[in-house]
């Protein structure tokens, strides 16, 4: 069995999960990256994706969404992010209804470059959240 | 006269008496108010420190930061104030204190300050008196969410960034108890920071990805963004508790008030019974 680290993930408002895990996959701005007990000390920064974690002694991967954030490295890890979400709260309704109107943006633009960025990190963060809904993109290993 | 007099007295004690009614009521909710919005904030503040400690252990272990978040690294001309009030009135000298507070600071600045408003009173305050109104935030401060703070201070880190303004000052209410409040003003941007050499030194080498740079970058942004969100919860804490005060020492009055009308009333109703007997006793007396 792999050595074990603890992990929390906190947001603004709450600290959202806090235990001992074997293995931890988030996207950092450059892609997937894994971690686990004994990596080298290090401060990366979140993309919006999914958030994938193995509990110490448990085989299954519980996934939730995370809208960006950073990853604290250390003897343990600290994820900071907005905001994140159990596939359990989360509501694809909502989710779809969002992108839909972030679409809309995209196919009238405006000028302003921010509000075209920040219509793509909207989609990115309903497509995130219909995703790991449906169980992530790593569904079945 | 007597009996005018004494239904005038009887309709006061009714209206006191309703008055005690709400503001009694009000009492009760602004008291369950204040109970979640306390606990809300007990919650963020657990976690606050995460952010300052991640940015000063960048800081002290890294030779090279970028500069233009922090102290010293242009002239400050224009300040931009973010004031947070309340969106309701009576909550005593919650707002007084806070604009006070603003006023007194946007005095010593050399030029035009602009101002982010955090609820109506002193979005109105400073509207009349012909400031710039940046940002605005009206909606009751108790509900907000860390994505909607973000509305507010993105604006703010853009203007920072553009060099529109050099520095940022957030004036809001702290929570000492719930009998207790006080008014702090807070430098957010440039950031000041010194090199702390009591701090241990990492042990080990630290991985920044994508660069050392990115990642001051990206956090003292959220560093603004996360105290602007705390600020805001923390002052909602503080108003209910303000309101709280207030509606308890006005119920308090209204009680008072209502002792001594009643005192009052008993007394002329006495007077006037006094005076009808003693009227039937003088004619008695001249008929004999």
């Amino acid at each position: 069995m792999p050595k074990s680290m603890q992990l929390e993930v906190i947001t603004p408002s709450k600290l959202f999960y806090k235990g001992e895990v074997e293995l931890v996959i988030v996207r950092t701005l450059t892609g997937d990256e894994g971690f686990m007990a004994g990596h080298t000390w290090a401060v990366k920064l979140l993309d919006a994706g999914e958030l994938w974690f193995q509990e110490a002694g448990s085989k299954d991967f519980r996934v939730t969404a995370i809208a960006g954030g950073y990853i604290d490295v250390k003897d343990n890890i600290i994820i900071f992010t907005d905001a994140a979400e159990w596939p359990e709260d989360i509501d694809v309704e909502r989710a779809q209804r969002e992108k839909e109107k972030a679409e809309n943006w995209l196919k009238n633009p405006s000028d302003d470059d921010s509000e075209i960025a920040r219509a793509k990190i909207a989609i990115l963060k309903s497509l995130t959240r219909m995703r790991v809904k449906e169980g992530g993109h790593r569904r079945k290993r | 006269m007597a009996a005018s007099n004494m239904r005038d007295i009887k309709r006061r004690i009714k209206s006191v008496n309703g008055m005690e009614h709400i503001t009694n009521a009000m009492k009760l909710v602004s008291a369950a108010k204040l109970r979640k919005a306390k606990s809300t904030f007990e919650r963020t503040r657990k976690y606050f420190h995460f952010v300052t400690e991640s940015i000063e252990e960048i800081f002290n272990n890294t030779s090279e930061v970028p500069v233009c978040y922090l102290k010293g690294n242009r002239e400050i001309k224009k300040t931009c104030f973010i004031i947070m009030t309340s969106a309701r009135g009576l909550c005593g000298s919650f707002n007084s204190n806070v604009i006070k507070k603003a006023a007194e600071q946007i005095a010593e600045c050399k030029e035009k300050p602009y101002i982010t408003a955090v609820g109506l009173k002193g979005k109105e305050y400073f509207m009349k008196r012909g400031y710039d109104i940046k940002g605005e935030y009206m909606l009751p401060p108790e509900t907000i969410s860390f994505i909607e703070t973000q509305e507010i201070s993105k604006p703010i880190i853009d203007m920072y960034n553009s060099e529109q303004i050099d520095e940022v000052v957030m004036i809001y209410t702290t929570f000492v108890n719930s009998m207790e409040q006080a008014v702090k003003s807070v430098t957010l941007l440039p950031f000041e920071i010194d090199k702390d050499p009591d701090l241990p030194k990492l042990e080990k080498m630290v991985d920044y990805e994508p660069s050392v740079d990115d990642v001051f970058n990206y956090l003292v942004p959220k560093y603004v963004e996360i105290m602007v969100y705390g600020a805001i919860v923390e002052s909602a804490t503080c108003e209910h508790a303000a309101r709280r005060m207030a509606m308890e020492s006005a119920t308090d009055n209204a009680r008072e008030m209502i002792e001594e009308l009643n005192l009052f009333y008993n007394r002329t109703r006495q007077a006037a019974i006094t005076n009808e007997i003693s009227e039937i006793v003088g004619g008695a007396d001249a008929l004999k």
